[in-house]
């Protein structure tokens, strides 16, 4: 047991010198009025609280953040189960295909995103072409846009830990249940879906991570029209020059998100273990 | 009879509904690499879609681009050492959380997921007034810990999620047979949890090759970085390079994954 | 046809270097200061071409020594030589828009400029003279248009709200200085005041129903005309210029009310390793000779030394003598500075679809 709680010094090093260091000084930042650090003021929280624009960004981030992570999920356990049961050669097509898009630098896939869902683009000549909609689609500069985009940029953090949890399931205990007589859905809802779990738990929290601070993402698709935290913040700091009041920003939403975070891994945790009795 | 029926209904529909799922996430997961692969074929002067005519021009001006070249050794550099170090630090840490149930292990696995959660540009900006505090300048090992930092999170939940997997028995069964802890490790754990360290290491190495708001801040006046470069060419002037980078990063990707293949082909064979 | 290509960028490549060392021969002599290296910024694009292909050789054959370029947006340099204070800054020159000079006056980032060392400083036109930096060009903004949509040329900006644009116009967010521009420019047409912005978000209001996109940053922007989903908007008439060389459809016109823009500068960083070499970097920027290169494209940089004749693009729609350049009308930063927090916030909350 102490051998094993040691492991975790290295990496506590790690970030006790490089992590919560620059957490103080960003902590300390935000407690002043300007970049000098002259004067103890509450005024940036004050500002952030006594404001309800403010947490209707922050309430408009997390919600963000929860659409993209259902949709990945929706999509992605599926793809993720395809690759599991796929031979060898397929797998790693199919692995290939998941891990495309961060292959392409996010600036560039920009461009891509610009030209599948312009108001001429390729998804809306697609749609209007089969008499689906006389209209175009509004999708870019919409949230809907920015949904899609971000569960499809996210997809492989999503696949990945549920694969490498999946390809070590036991085909035994799937056929035992069907032995039972009971049906694939039913196998799948009770043994399958309830042993992956901590592949989607993995996988749903580091794709609601990544999608609520997907500064580039949100702002290319969403415009500076949708406003999410991390342009706020961006808008504050490098717009505005005042730091102080990103910096407070920033402690707030980490903060919101690690609560957030920490109730899915609660619940997660719970879920394993009565999984597992 | 009736009840065999049905179950090869539901199998076919389980079926039905997971191909169909999948193979929509399958057309959106290629479609905007498909779109950069053709515009990087363009014959036009700046990107557009669809291209006015195919010629391999940009391909071969990439050969020429030293600016961008530079930039991308700097960019492979950095996440190859950040690959490394979050990978061990990851891991070991990963092997400390899932074995504990103590409180302190669960707040640090917290503390170590946060740099997800905390916008990476107010990390880059904090970490080099820290830096500057301590009287030292941005330079790529410093750009390494920072990138690190950033990368842990995904090597610890694939590794951990693996992990959790583990039988404990299966441990138990070959200490009491006598194996130390090292070859226990080595024989069981690791072979075990393998693929999970692989992915996280891998999501590790592409979060650090095309990281901007850390690199803004913590890489030092010589280093440019690829995707910062990348960023200024297409804000810029529409650069039909960049399409052809990424076109390229794809096709060593493929390259690199056949010959994964192969290795692992002959492995397999040889056993 | 590939190698073809590929010769002619080389050429153009060598021609650039050329000139930069022809440039130089014309030069006064400094003292030559062999290995030492200075650290300059620049600007992406045009500016990083232009410091690399002309300045650097130029400098190297005067002083001897050599310019490692950081490449950087002028906001990030402000955030980084803040986060640099009491240390060794991250370069030597700063190259700076005309809101970040106050930003940095006031954080004490820049120190003042030596004049008696910079021989090509009293050449400059009075307007471009300022005791912490010599502004070295203009950035001018007015109407770009696509030409194949837009069959007559806009000439005001009321012809955004026309209602056959509807849809068809774009905007850029008020973090980039194209956006807080257009922003004061339309206030005080309307008749707004520094303290007042009332008049320009009604504009910005009556203006949405023709509002087809907000680029968030300028790469988006270009790509937005690039693929045509804008057909009209404020624009910067270098980004025009660089967006036409590579032949998107895009043309740049002066509205009747005049142009508008903001001065760029170099500036000498406070605590800086080589003071003496960034005079003389600067000094390099101001020289006419070195001006009316980069007059030329694929620069079109706008000139700010008295003696360059001017040519080209710029007196296609832009100023026809320097006496038209000196009087490019500004913007009052000091006033705008400290509420661009607050404006962006208005812009978040009201410019919405």
């Amino acid at each position: 047991m102490e051998a094993d709680s040691r492991l975790v010094l290295p990496l506590a090093a790690l970030f006790t010198a490089f992590f919560v260091a620059p957490l103080v000084v960003l902590l300390l930042l935000s407690l002043h009025g300007d970049i000098a650090m002259q004067g103890w003021t509450l005024g940036n929280y004050v500002k952030f609280f006594s404001d309800p624009f403010s947490y209707s960004i922050l309430i408009d981030t997390l919600l963000l953040g929860v659409k993209a992570t259902l949709v990945c999920l929706l999509f992605g356990y599926p793809v993720a189960w395809l690759c599991a049961s796929a031979g060898a050669r397929w797998q790693s097509v199919l692995v290939f295909l998941v891990i495309l898009p961060i292959l392409t630098s996010v600036v560039v896939r920009t461009f891509s995103w610009i030209v599948i869902l312009g108001r001429q683009g390729l998804l809306n000549q697609i749609v209007t072409g089969l008499g689906l909609s006389n209209e175009p689609l509004r999708l870019l500069y919409t949230e809907v846009g920015v949904v899609m985009v971000l569960a499809q940029v996210q997809m492989p953090l999503m696949v990945l830990p549920i694969l490498t949890v999946l390809s070590k399931l036991d085909p035994n205990l799937g056929d035992a249940s069907r032995v039972l007589g009971a049906g694939e859905w039913r196998t799948f809802f009770r043994i399958t879906l309830p042993l992956s779990l901590p592949g989607i738990i993995a996988g749903c929290i580091l794709t609601y991570a990544a999608s609520i601070t997907a500064f580039v993402t949100q702002t290319l698709i969403g415009g500076a029209r949708l406003i999410y935290m991390p342009l706020n913040i961006y808008q504050q700091a490098v717009g505005a020059n005042n730091w102080p009041f990103a910096a407070a920003l920033s402690i707030i939403f980490m903060i919101t998100v690690m609560i957030v975070v920490g109730v899915l891994g609660a619940i997660g945790r719970r879920s394993e273990i009565h999984g597992r009795a | 009879m009736a009840g065999r029926r049905r179950i090869r209904w539901e199998a076919l529909s389980l079926k039905l509904v997971f191909g169909l799922l999948a193979a929509i996430a399958l057309l959106f997961l290629v479609l905007p690499t498909a779109v950069v692969l053709l515009t990087s074929l363009t014959s036009s002067q700046s990107l557009r879609f669809p291209p006015p005519g195919f010629s391999l021009r940009w391909y071969v001006a990439l050969l020429d681009a030293d600016q961008m070249q530079r930039a991308g050794l700097n960019s492979l550099i950095v996440a190859f050492w950040t690959t490394l170090l979050s990978s061990i630090c990851g891991t070991a840490a990963a092997l400390a959380i899932a074995r504990s149930r103590s409180p302190l292990m669960r707040a640090a696995d917290l503390l170590f997921m946060s740099p997800l959660l905390l916008p990476a540009l107010s990390f880059g900006f904090a970490a080099l007034i820290f830096i500057n505090r301590l009287g030292l300048s941005p330079s790529v090992p410093l750009l390494v810990l920072g990138h690190g930092i950033v990368c842990v999170p995904f090597v610890l939940r694939t590794t951990l999620a693996s992990l959790s997997q583990l039988d404990a028995s299966l441990l138990e069964a070959s200490e009491s047979l006598g194996a130390d802890r090292l070859t226990t490790f080595r024989r069981i754990t690791l072979p075990l949890i393998g693929p999970g360290i692989g992915a996280g290491a891998f999501l590790a190495f592409m979060a650090s090759f095309d990281n901007v708001p850390v690199s803004l801040f913590l890489a030092d006046e010589r280093t440019e970085m690829l995707p910062i470069h990348l960023w200024q060419q297409i804000e810029t002037n529409l650069d039909v390079r960049t399409a052809a980078a990424s076109g390229a990063i794809v096709i060593a990707t493929l390259i690199l994954m056949l010959l994964a293949e192969r290795f692992a082909g002959l492995t397999r064979q040889m056993h | 046809m590939t190698t073809f290509r590929t010769v002619t960028i080389d050429r153009r490549r060598l021609l650039r270097s050329a000139g930069g060392l022809a440039l130089a021969a014309s030069l006064p002599r400094f003292a030559h200061a062999q290995n030492k290296t200075l650290i300059a910024a620049t600007f992406p694009g045009t500016w990083n071409e232009a410091d690399r292909d002309v300045i650097a050789p130029a400098f190297k054959q005067l002083t001897g020594a050599a310019v490692t370029q950081s490449i950087i947006l002028g906001t990030d340099q402000v955030s980084r030589l803040i986060a640099a204070k009491g240390n060794k800054p991250p370069f030597d020159v700063a190259f700076f828009d005309a809101p970040q000079v106050i930003d940095a006056v006031r954080e004490g980032l820049i120190v003042e400029y030596p004049i008696a060392q910079s021989p090509n400083y009293k050449d400059l036109l009075p307007t471009a003279q300022d005791k912490w930096g010599p502004k070295i060009t203009m950035q001018v903004i007015g109407l770009g248009y696509n030409p194949d949509k837009v069959k007559t040329p806009p000439t005001s900006w009321n012809d955004l709200l026309d209602p056959k644009y509807k849809g068809r116009v774009g905007l850029t967010a008020l973090n980039s200085q194209l956006g807080i521009a257009f922003l004061a420019e339309i206030n005080r047409l309307k008749g707004g005041t520094d303290e007042n912005f009332e008049p320009a978000f009604k504009f910005l209001k009556q203006l949405l129903p023709n509002v087809g996109a907000i680029g968030a940053n300028l790469g988006a922007f270009a790509t937005l005309w690039q693929q045509e989903q804008i057909d009209i908007a404020p624009y910067n008439f270098n980004f025009v210029q660089t967006l036409k060389a590579k032949d998107v459809p895009v043309e740049f016109t002066i509205p009747a009310t005049g142009p508008v823009g903001w001065s760029t500068s170099l500036h000498i960083v406070a605590g800086a390793a080589e003071p003496e070499l960034a005079v003389q970097y600067i000094d390099l920027h101001l020289a006419a000779a070195t001006q009316e290169k980069l007059l030329k494209p694929p620069y079109d940089v706008i000139p700010t030394n008295a003696k360059v004749k001017l040519e080209g693009a710029i007196t296609k729609s832009l100023a026809k003598s320097l006496d038209d350049v000196a009087k490019i009308r500004t913007i009052n930063w000091e006033k705008i500075n400290p509420q661009r927090g607050a404006l962006i916030d208005r812009f978040n909350r009201e410019i919405k679809l």
